[in-house]
């Protein structure tokens, strides 16, 4: 036979076996992963019990995917459900998730511990003594859903929209429940971004019209990370294998980082600087970018909004490019070497290594910067604008290597039903007029403004989030919930217990990443995918005949899902439809009748993901089938530069171009899978919507910003009070040297290690035994200093409004000077409460005036439970809950909290214990009353009369009348 | 064999040829069949040929160490790198680099039809040919004919038919002219007199520097013809153990099998090139190197039976050098 028809005959047998869907080349170890069974033998995979060893036991399992719900980075899991029990086993990695690409870390085979917990929620609980005390009565899903339907309606009919409120922390979802909110139009829809990543994106927004990056770390030639958390946390594994793909390809990764990292320890450079200098740097590498002339000039003169910047600011409406770089040069000629070495304390020297190693990136430079110094610093938002200028310079911006805006890679599809009505009320607790720049909800300031505004919530859902714990100053909003008069009904949704929940009305249990439905999708690299989250054993039993309506009959106890949660409560709202939000939860099969989330999810895969009816219909099966064999399905490869993208001839339609190179159009929308989102750009005043740039006289898709271009100047920032800031620039944190007492330093606790997440693995006993405690990292020179002798010794530490004791951990991975206490431990239950065991210690709670206490009464250790692991857990000490002693500092731009703490450390005294606590609200009022006043108001800075930029970005963006300017507001209670 | 087979077409066979030297899986049975191969064997048989035998990483053939890992794989990784691709955990695996080369093939057709890609497609091709001369056929037509040699009847079709293949991949750019620099920067093997035992054992089970590949069966087959006991254990500690008993036999026997290596270097000089008669160079100087230690051992045993006792040899180097 000859070779051709040996190649034929391979390739007809590869086209056999594929046409049946199965994997012909299962793939080599060394090349794929050719660990995990193949797909086609999913539904009936058999391994050996290893528990059974020597004897060889098979056991036969149905591998069914979900999405790891323990981040924000939803890897695909793979659920071993053992075919005789139909219980799951264990999980592993996806193989077909585009994302994680079968690799997980260990928080996603910890999901395991998670839903086995023995002191997980399964029931419905109502309180019954006062909040926090303690007494819960189990009650049914009827009960709880016709109580809060019926708060809701109530103040939906007294046209109280806004004292309805959804605070969440992992959204974990796209989109279902904002759109929920629209439609029931109200403007509750409150997030935990501004303690998290508001810095890093409002520098990001008013660069690119979009708010997240989306490195092409695998094929980048240089990699700057300002964050240890990034990779040690948000979207952790899927860019952690990327960046090492990178650095075995070549890629030199610079990391910013007070602390030796885990990332750091990868870096060809790590920089250690004072916290807060990160922006100095990036500007000193971008001064010397541009006087050295190695920058993209090219690039700059297309895209930056560089003629809209000397007209308003200079003067020069008719300004040459050459004009342009020549203030350009000179507005940051200061921004030296030296400079930027005596604000970070690094050495000059290293930093124009540093610089040159950027420079020669090209187009090939993927930066990153997430919470880390963008979330620690007041002008913490300027890390990411400075750090995009680098980008913006080397035109490395949707490159091939370089950094994507998050919306070009990521793919939300549009489900059925879109609400077609706006809020009516502006929220002014969640959007306050001091901040009309906050790129997210003040949600952290929740019981000062409360507070301010005399606010009532009547009903107050916790998803997912445990504010008392994460925020700062969590006694205040101990406060704040155990206050009548402030929250009227308090529902914390979660699967297990919080601080949060023990001050709730209503404690209902809802499922992990195995027991839920939903959609997600992440910018994780230059592509497009869509993830699919399943309730696992509602899919397996249906699998094997049986029919299922509810989440609630497969999953354990009474524990639900949010979607069918959320239908059946709307539907309660509105049984007759006469409030006019029933209907978005309404069959779109079976007019008048309920959606089912079967229905809801085989729209969308029928209808708005581009290529997965092909590619089910391939292998013989309906899209929903699809995903829920594969769990996940990539959209688009190669996204690429898509604002250089031309603007198809159907879209433009008596065309206008205005003197800023901006293109109107009169064509309407055209249709898109896509669910809507983004900014919104006004039209012009004819009414026509903008749907491009011209430039060099092309007409191209341009960037989501007011300008269309790349916003080197932020018309919105000058205009709303901040003209000082508007370009990337520097600001001095509040934790600079020049501010701090001698015997100050800055703690940093923007960090955690990356087997634990915020507030729900404590339950998870493999990432416990990892992971248990958070001691303080300090510096041996600064040990000897203060006093402390040895690792493990206890410290007080404090800060502005309290102090907490901790063991010490001396280390040369902290700069000297510095001080740093990641932020994941010191979990806590009150006395008297039920809640978890696992990673908690049980405490006294103090109150005498405004001075509050925490000591812990026991710590932890072993415990008697159905899992005779829990007898086995050889650690007591779980960490100290520091963020209590945090005051609020809202940046008074960006609205982030800024995280880092000025504190003093100082050896314990005789009766200190580790976990202890103790905080002064009074002085946290008067921080929180110091940082309001560094606000600008749109009362006074508004241009327009309104109460924040209309373009900007919004979760549930309220009527366009909302956002007008009342009459100023008189402050009460201040 | 017959006429050229252009790509990505060549990429189909290349690919299934590569996966056959994975361990068994489900895809083995339908390959074999598509390929007219016999059933393939069970998994003791692939570990032992793979395992024990015949490793199927480039880095044993032409690392001066003769094992896995090291310079050679570096260089190899490099080679991966140069040409645009991820590095995989193994990258000089046969496998992987009969990937490479089938997944360079393909770039390369894919390439030719895009108008105005001629110098990609022209340096595309030069990198597939460089994967070739440099880092496949220095090793691997010596290594599948030693495969045909020790496998069974599944292995040594398999192969025959790898072996073909890429001898006719070869042939399309002509023998190779000249020596591939990792070839020449290899030390020779060095003579035990001078330099110890140790070295000397370690350089003859390295084949870029002794030109032989030798095996545990070889060694085996050693002991059983010499009638000497064979110690269990990794080559170098079996190779000392039968030095041990009977220095001159051993090292006139290994002599033997380097001659015999020799010459299979030489038949494949033509279609080769330079590669294979840099092989047969040393094959000759290893086989010559071994008898004149064999026979400095009979003189030795020879004078010390008289009482006389001579120079060094390598059954008195074998318990200073290790």
């Amino acid at each position: 036979m000859t070779h051709d028809e040996l190649n034929q005959r391979v390739s007809a047998a590869r086209a056999e076996v594929e046409a049946r869907g199965e994997t012909f080349y299962p793939g080599a170890s060394r090349v794929h992963l050719a660990s995990f069974p193949p797909k086609e033998r999913w539904d009936d995979w058999v391994e050996l019990d290893s528990k059974a060893w020597p004897e060889r036991v098979e056991k036969r399992y149905m591998l069914v995917p979900t999405t790891c719900f323990n981040c924000e980075s939803a890897c695909g899991l793979l659920a071993y459900v053992d075919r005789d029990t139909l219980q799951v086993r264990k999980f592993e990695g996806n193989p077909e998730h585009p994302g994680s690409r079968g690799r997980n870390c260990a928080k996603g085979p910890a999901t395991i511990n998670q839903i086995t917990d023995p002191d997980r929620i399964l029931h419905p609980l109502k309180r019954a003594g006062r909040r926090g005390e303690g007494k819960w009565e189990r009650v049914s899903w009827d009960e709880a859903l016709d109580d809060i339907a019926g708060r809701i309606r109530t103040a939906m009919n007294e046209d109280r929209h806004d004292q309805v409120m959804y605070h969440v922390g992992r959204p974990g979802e796209d989109g279902y429940t904002t759109r929920m909110l629209a439609a029931w139009g109200v403007d509750g829809h409150n997030s935990h971004t501004n303690v998290c990543s508001s810095g890093a994106r409002a520098g990001y927004h008013w660069w690119m019209g979009m708010d997240r990056p989306s490195p092409d770390h695998a094929n980048a030639a240089v990699i700057v990370l300002v964050s240890s958390h990034l990779e040690t946390g948000h979207y952790f594994n899927p860019h952690a294998q990327r960046i090492v793909e990178g650095k075995k390809n070549g890629a030199k990764l610079i990391v910013l980082d007070t602390r030796l990292s885990n990332t750091a320890t990868h870096a060809d450079h790590w920089l250690s600087p004072y916290p807060g200098s990160e922006p100095a740097i990036f500007l000193a590498v971008a001064s010397w970018m541009l006087q050295e002339g190695r920058y993209d000039r090219e690039y700059v003169r297309r895209w930056w909004n560089w003629g809209e910047y000397m007209e308003a600011v200079h003067g020069e409406p008719e300004a040459s490019f050459d004009r342009f770089e020549e203030v350009l040069k000179g507005t940051y000629e200061g921004y030296t070497f030296e400079f930027a070495a005596a604000e970070s304390g690094l050495d000059a020297d290293e930093l124009r290594v540093v610089a040159e190693t950027i420079a020669s990136a090209g187009t090939r430079l993927a930066t990153h910067n997430w919470r880390s110094a963008g979330s620690g610093n007041l002008g913490g938002w300027q890390v990411a604008r400075t750090l995009t200028f680098l980008n913006a310079l080397l035109g490395a911006l949707a490159t091939e290597g370089g950094t994507f805006p998050n919306s070009w890679n990521r793919f939300s599809p549009r489900p059925p039903r879109l609400p077609h009505q706006h809020p009516k009320r502006w929220n002014e607790v969640l959007w306050p007029r001091e901040y009309p720049l906050s790129l997210m909800e003040m949600s952290y300031l929740m019981p000062h403004l409360m507070r301010d505004q005399d606010a009532f919530v009547d009903v107050y859902f916790t998803r997912v989030y445990n504010p008392v714990w994460t925020n700062p100053d969590g006694f205040s909003w101990v406060e704040m919930l155990s206050d009548a008069k402030r929250i009227g009904l308090h529902v914390a949704m979660t699967p297990t217990w919080n601080e949060t929940a023990y001050f709730a009305d209503y404690v209902l249990p809802m499922g992990h990443s195995s027991e839920r439905h939903d959609i997600v999708s992440y910018e994780q690299y230059d592509g497009q995918w869509v993830g699919f989250r399943q309730p696992v054993l509602r899919t397996a039993r249906t699998r094997m005949g049986e029919t299922l309506t509810d989440t609630r009959q497969a999953n354990p106890g009474e524990v639900w899902e949010e979607n069918e949660f959320w239908i059946e409560l709307t539907w309660r709202i509105d049984p007759d439809g006469s409030l006019g939000i029933r209907e978005f939860f309404e069959s779109v099969e079976r007019p008048g009748e309920k959606m089912t989330v079967e229905e809801y999810y085989r729209w969308i895969f029928e209808n708005s993901v581009p290529g997965l009816p092909e590619a089910a219909a391939a292998e013989g099966i309906s899209p929903l089938e699809y995903m829920r064999r594969y769990g996940a399905f990539e959209v688009e490869r190669k996204v690429g530069r898509v604002h250089e993208r031309p603007v198809p001839d159907a879209e433009l339609e008596d065309v206008r171009v205005d003197e800023d190179g901006r293109v109107y159009s009169r064509a309407p929308v055209p249709p898109s899978p896509k669910a809507p989102g983004g900014t919104k750009i006004d039209p012009d005043v004819e009414g026509r919507r903008r749907v491009g740039v011209r430039v060099d006289g092309e007409i191209v898709r341009g960037w989501p910003t007011p300008s269309g271009k790349l916003e080197f100047w932020s018309r919105t920032v000058a205009e709303w009070g901040w003209p000082e800031l508007a370009i990337p620039t520097y600001v001095k944190s509040h934790i600079h040297p020049e501010k701090l007492e001698s015997d100050q330093m800055p703690l940093i606790s923007t960090f955690r290690v990356p087997v634990q997440i915020h507030t729900r693995s404590a339950n998870a006993k493999w990432l416990d035994e990892i992971a248990h405690t958070n001691p303080l990292w300090i510096h041996p020179a600064d040990a000897a200093r203060v006093g402390v002798a040895r690792t493990g010794d206890l410290v007080r530490v404090e800060g502005e409004i309290g102090y907490f004791v901790l063991k010490a951990w001396i280390t040369e991975g902290i700069r000297p000077g510095v001080v740093a206490c990641s932020h994941h431990m010191g979990r806590w239950k009150p006395e008297g409460q039920p809640g978890q065991r696992l990673g908690m210690m049980t405490v006294a709670l103090g109150q005498e005036g405004s001075q509050w206490s925490l000591r812990p009464t026991e710590h932890g250790g072993p415990f008697e439970s159905p899992d005779p692991d829990t007898m086995r857990v050889w650690w007591t000490d779980v960490g100290v809950h520091q963020n209590l002693t945090h005051a609020v500092h809202p940046d008074p731009v960006s609205g982030m909290h800024c995280w880092h703490q000025a504190v003093r450390v100082r050896p314990a005294e005789p009766d200190d214990q580790p976990g202890d606590v103790s905080v002064d609200v009074a002085r946290a009022r008067a921080t929180y009353q110091d940082w309001l006043a560094m606000a600008r108001s749109a009362d006074e800075h508004s241009p327009d009369g309104t109460r924040r930029p209309y373009w900007m970005l919004r979760p549930v963006r309220p009527e366009r009348e909302a956002y007008r300017l009342p009459e100023r507001r008189t402050p009460v209670g201040v | 064999m017959s006429d050229p087979v252009t790509p990505p077409e060549a990429g189909e066979l290349l690919r299934a040829l590569a996966h056959l030297a994975e361990p068994p899986g489900p895809a083995h049975p339908t390959l074999a069949e598509a390929l007219g191969l016999p059933a393939p064997p069970d998994a003791a048989t692939h570990t032992d040929l793979f395992g024990f035998q015949l490793y199927p990483y480039a880095s044993v053939y032409l690392g001066s160490e003769g094992m896995i890992g090291g310079e050679a794989e570096e260089r190899i990784s490099g080679f991966w790198r140069a040409v645009g691709r991820e590095v995989p955990p193994e990258p000089d695996h046969l496998a992987s680099l009969m990937g490479l080369y089938a997944a360079l093939g393909e770039e390369e057709a894919e390439l030719a039809a895009e108008p105005g890609a001629e110098a990609r497609v022209t340096l595309v091709a030069r990198s597939r040919r460089a994967l070739l001369e440099e880092h496949l056929a220095p090793w691997v037509f010596a290594f599948l004919e030693r495969i045909e040699e020790l496998g069974g009847t599944f292995h040594a079709r398999w192969a025959e038919m790898l072996r073909g293949c890429l001898l006719h991949e070869l042939a399309r750019g002509g023998a190779i002219a000249s020596r591939p620099v990792h070839l020449e920067v290899a030390p020779p093997l060095p003579d035990p007199r001078d330099e110890g035992a140790a070295p000397f054992m370690t350089a003859l089970l390295a084949p870029v520097r002794s030109g032989v590949i030798l095996t545990r069966a070889d060694l085996a087959r050693i002991a059983r013809a010499l009638e000497l006991g064979l110690r269990a254990g990794e080559r170098r500690y079996a190779l000392k153990h039968l030095m041990g008993q009977a220095a001159p036999d051993v090292l006139a026997a290994l002599a033997e099998e380097a001659e015999r290596q020799a010459d299979l270097h030489a038949a494949r000089s033509a279609p080769i090139g330079a590669p294979a008669s840099f092989l047969e160079a040393r094959a000759r100087g290893t086989a010559e190197l071994l008898r004149t230690l064999a026979g400095a051992a009979r003189a030795s045993e020879l004078a010390e039976s008289d009482g006389t006792a001579g120079e060094t040899t390598p059954a008195t180097l074998e318990s200073r050098g290790s």
